[in-house]
């Protein structure tokens, strides 16, 4: 059974919909973090959400959440790993859209907005899972550049925005935007000891 | 203090999501705007989108096709979800095949001579007159074009066509086929529709390690101002959604790098 993290819910609940939180997560507690993140934001605060996953494909994390008891169809995952692998992208799921690579970022960026545009919810959160997997991919100035829009397209709209990043695996140039854009911080970051 | 003399054109609101922004408003009314751009860049979907968001708040419109058959046109768009056929059926988006025109008009010879080009513009317009149309979208321009062997009559025929579809007051979009839509490009295949046109929005691909991203780009707009920024576009089933190219998405690798 998973011990989810109180103290992000405790966090949670005194940011506002425009805020956008970084959450530095360690290689081993990633996904327990992750979902102590989404939970509350969806059980206490009735909120909707995308879910861009870089880091794995769209389907390994339904399961993985659905194996703990959390709830998915609030979320709408865009799939930026499963287009690479030939075959990943035939499921049973509806509420995921592929795109064909971590490169595509202002393709990732429009359908999230399209998603928005089309969302029940009244308020809705994104998250971006993670900016060290982008990095893999993409430049650090191109990647600094995309996290400076995609963060202001949606503090602007009202869309509670959560970056994921592994602090150690993520270039120094893009950690230290991120500390300037983000306006809160959820540091779950492992620590290194050499 | 002096009165405030600014003066406005009165402007199309295209309904494309962003497009408007870009164009600070919409387009000038009574516009010939050229799209041009290279295959599968979505010239198609964005002119039957501007004709879905003018017949949606009751305008009249009308989309000559030349490129391929008005069926296999409606069949293809009606897989997007902001195309209603109950438009067509309904009669505020017309669609017509050129090659049913000519016909009609009897044109069937393999290139038009000046008097072929007056009885294609009379019938344009006399169609445009009759439903009241104020969107008209030509897909392509290019297609017709090259029925037309002179340079100067390609010019008589588009500088004549605007001007009557303007006093019309029909905003048209001339869908232009290019090969190549990055720097030092012609925007038109035959080098005069650029000059000619009000507005010139160009779309293509730019590509990003060997994958494509479809762009827009106004680079003209008489009577308006407008960004000339470079934008990304997807096409959704909402329609086209667009967003600010990245500045640095089309830099070489080794000058992308942090403090070089």
């Amino acid at each position: 059974m998973i011990e989810f993290d109180q103290r992000i819910s405790e966090q949670l609940s005194e940011v506002s919909l425009n805020s956008s939180i970084q959450v530095r997560v360690g290689t081993s507690n990633a996904f327990m973090v992750t979902a102590s993140t989404i939970l509350p934001l969806i059980e206490m605060f009735d909120m909707g959400g995308v879910y861009i996953s870089a880091s794995r494909g769209a389907v390994e994390i339904i399961e993985a959440f659905e194996g703990i008891g959390m709830p998915t169809d609030r979320i709408h995952f865009i799939d930026l790993v499963s287009s690479g692998l030939l075959g990943g992208t035939e499921t049973q799921y509806n509420n995921i859209t592929f795109i064909d690579s971590p490169i595509m970022l202002e393709s990732i960026l429009l359908r999230t907005m399209y998603h928005m545009r089309t969302t029940p919810y009244e308020r809705n959160f994104v998250i971006l899972d993670s900016v060290n997997a982008l990095a893999i991919y993409n430049e650090d100035r191109m990647l600094a550049e995309y996290l400076h829009t995609f963060i202001n397209t949606f503090r602007q709209r009202e869309v509670l925005t959560v970056i994921i990043n592994v602090p150690d695996q993520t270039p120094p140039g893009v950690l230290a935007n991120l500390d300037l854009y983000c306006t809160d911080l959820v540091d779950r970051g492992q620590v290194v000891i050499n | 203090m002096l009165p405030s003399t600014s003066y406005t054109r009165d402007r199309c609101v295209t309904g494309v999501h962003g497009l408007d922004e870009i164009l600070r408003g919409g387009i000038p009314y009574g516009s010939t705007v050229l799209v041009a751009g290279t295959c599968g860049s979505g010239k198609t979907t964005l002119g039957m989108e501007f004709l879905v968001r003018g017949s949606m708040t009751g305008e009249a419109c009308a989309h000559f096709t030349a490129t391929e058959p008005s069926v296999k046109l409606l069949e293809n768009i009606r897989q997007y979800p902001f195309f209603d056929m109950q438009l067509v059926d309904t009669g505020l988006i017309n669609v017509f095949d050129m090659d049913v025109l000519y016909s009609w008009l009897g044109l069937t010879k393999a290139t038009f001579e000046l008097e072929d080009v007056h009885a294609l513009i009379k019938a344009i317009t006399d169609i445009v007159n009759t439903i009241g149309v104020t969107r008209l979208v030509i897909d392509s321009v290019t297609t017709l074009c090259y029925k037309i062997k002179s340079e100067q009559l390609i010019r008589d025929f588009l500088f004549t066509l605007g001007k009557k579809l303007s006093t019309l007051g029909c905003t048209t979009i001339l869908i232009a086929e290019i090969t190549s839509a990055t720097q030092n490009a012609h925007w038109s295949s035959f080098g005069v529709e650029e000059a000619i046109c009000d507005g010139i929005v160009v779309m293509g691909d730019a590509e990003r390690m060997g994958h494509l991203i479809r762009f827009l780009q106004v680079v003209k707009m008489r009577g308006s101002g407008h960004s000339r920024a470079k934008y990304a576009l997807e096409l959704t089933p909402l329609g086209v959604m667009l967003t600010p190219m990245l500045k640095w998405g089309s830099v070489g690798d080794k000058s992308a790098q942090w403090g070089l």
